[in-house]
């Protein structure tokens, strides 16, 4: 019992001290008054309610409705986009192409989160096809539409690749002879699909749409460069108020309601989820 | 009555064609804009010009190698990200040692709060500690950024650590025991051998999610303390021309040549595994 302590001890040290104690630090720090012109709040400041009432304002509700928006939109985009990569790797009878998928996926998931940016920002952008599908979508490069298009095929660029090597597992654990059962009692190729193969990759589904929303919600680089400062995310706004403005209590604010949404909200699908799960 | 399976066998075919061509698509949009740098990395145009390039030159890698901004960023993100990943590694195994001797039921209480790192946004790990070493009067910043590493890396090192310690039968570590082993040795002989693996494979990801973290390390970086993501954000918002293609293209190569390295000495699928259940 005395070793479990001592082998828990240094985890339990970093979390507390690393993540715990600032974030109490974070908390007060958002109820303190902010005097315009100084950086932070100055030592002792009052106790006030004024910066989560400033959040109330229709401005503010637009960038998290953004956010949780297009977080939405873009996993259940990555879920139907990586769905047939894993099956292939699971399923496809040729070694080769199954290695160099997971190959790919690898890469991907290794590669640099500046890298793939920059990636898709020239892809997307003048340099690469931004003016031939800005011609076919007919509308403009600077227009909110094609910037949101691009931040979701940027969000997508990583989590492709985190949904196909989650669903993979499952995929691969589903025993192939229950859709071989469905085919020879008269089902096609896509009924035993749908009704046999789908609903039992439904965990997998989940827990890669889980891993999808966490990274869309609390994306910064991937709107930060993409978004060109008209499409914003709620993370974006908080770097703004602590960089540009110095203004660290109001800034603090917009953290306590990020992290207390991000988190209730995972709670809730994962409620939900388990619910959902043994009431079939 | 019988166009009935024909048209079944027609929407059959259709769909398996179309989940074929989703996934042609789908790899495309992965890999070509990394194509497209790769190309842009080589432009002898002296400007951000339109794809393709009419010809090629080593300009931009040269650019980039005589840019001491640049290679600051790097230096000093090789030495935080070995730093935290040795960091990481300890606690994380020492942690997952502790985890996989309790009961069910403590086990996954433990691994839920000490996974939480994983679930808090990027920034509000950089705002929270930025008011904490202010607080606390921790000057250096190669201290707060090494700190700030250790905690958004330590969680990986913990979760494949732990899959690999739990996939040794108990009875291994309990028959060293009934041998006479004390803790230690029985962790240097039993566990450490057969869960290196594992180990490594999270000491891998610790040090790959610290060299490519941004938001925490925005924060904390300044003038003179920056990890190498900060430096290329503040190079691409200061010029549009294409060294960062260069030094993208560089990663890309390095990327692809320990993928086949962990690929030739554990096998891609050990590494994608543990990683992700």
């Amino acid at each position: 019992m005395r070793g479990q302590i001592l082998l828990l001890a240094p985890v339990c040290a970093v979390l507390l001290g690393l993540l715990v104690f600032p974030v109490l630090i974070l908390v007060d720090e958002s109820f303190r008054e902010f005097t315009p012109g100084f950086i932070g709040a100055r030592p002792h400041a009052a106790y006030t309610l004024e910066n989560y009432a400033a959040l109330l304002d229709p401005a503010y509700r637009f960038y998290f409705i953004e956010t949780f928006w297009l977080g939405l939109l873009t996993s259940c985009l990555a879920l139907v986009c990586a769905y047939p990569i894993a099956y292939r790797i699971a399923r496809s009878p040729i070694a080769f192409e199954r290695r160099a998928l997971v190959m790919l996926l690898v890469v991907m998931i290794f590669l640099g989160t500046l890298v793939r940016v920059y990636a898709v920002l020239l892809a997307l952008g003048p340099a690469g096809f931004g003016s031939a599908i800005v011609a076919i979508l007919d509308t403009t490069l600077n227009g909110i539409f094609y910037t949101e298009l691009t931040v979701i095929a940027g969000l997508l660029h990583f989590t492709i690749p985190i949904a196909a090597l989650a669903l993979l597992g499952s995929i691969q654990s589903i025993n192939p002879r229950l859709s071989d059962a469905a085919q020879a009692l008269g089902a096609n190729r896509t009924i035993s699909f749908v009704t046999v193969t789908l609903p039992l990759s439904a965990p997998g589904l989940l827990s890669a749409f889980m891993l999808c929303y966490t990274f869309c919600i609390s994306a910064f680089v991937v709107p930060m460069i993409l978004g060109k400062g008209r499409v914003q995310f709620a993370s974006n706004l908080i770097y703004s108020r602590f960089g540009e403005v110095g203004n660290y209590p109001g800034g603090s604010a917009i953290s306590v309601v990020m992290l207390v949404l991000s988190i209730g909200l995972l709670y809730l699908i994962t409620r939900f989820i388990n619910r959902w799960m043994t009431s079939l | 009555m019988r166009s009935r399976p024909r048209v079944a066998l027609w929407i059959d075919n259709a769909s398996q064609t179309s989940a074929m061509a989703l996934l042609v698509l789908v790899c495309a949009f992965l890999v070509i804009p990394l194509l497209i740098i790769a190309i842009m990395s080589f432009d002898a145009r002296t400007y951000l010009g339109r794809f393709p390039p009419p010809n090629f030159t080593f300009q931009w890698y040269l650019r980039l190698f005589s840019s001491d901004y640049f290679l600051k960023g790097f230096k000093y993100s090789v030495l935080i990200a070995l730093a935290a990943t040795l960091v990481s590694t300890a606690i994380g195994v020492s942690a997952a040692l502790a985890i996989s001797r309790s009961s069910r039921a403590a086990r996954e209480m433990m691994t839920s709060i000490f996974l939480s790192p994983l679930v808090v946004p990027g920034v509000v790990v950089g705002v929270a500690l930025l008011l904490f070493y202010s607080e606390l009067g921790i000057g250096s910043r190669l201290l707060r950024l090494v700190g700030a590493h250790v905690l958004i890396t330590f969680p990986y090192a913990l979760r494949t650590a732990l899959a690999s310690i739990s996939a040794i039968p108990r009875s291994m570590s309990e028959a060293a025991h009934n041998l006479g082993a004390n803790d230690r040795q029985t962790f240097m002989t039993i566990t450490l051998p057969l869960a290196r693996t594992g180990i490594a494979a999270g000491a891998i990801f610790a040090f790959a999610f610290s060299f490519d973290d941004v938001a925490v390390s925005l924060f904390l970086s300044d003038a003179d303390t920056y990890t190498l993501p900060v430096a290329l954000i503040n190079i691409m918002y200061a010029n549009l021309d294409l060294t960062i293609a260069a030094a993208a293209m560089l990663q890309v190569i390095f990327v692809i040549a320990i993928t086949f390295v962990l690929d030739k000495l554990v096998g891609v699928e050990e590494v994608v595994g543990p990683h992700l259940n």
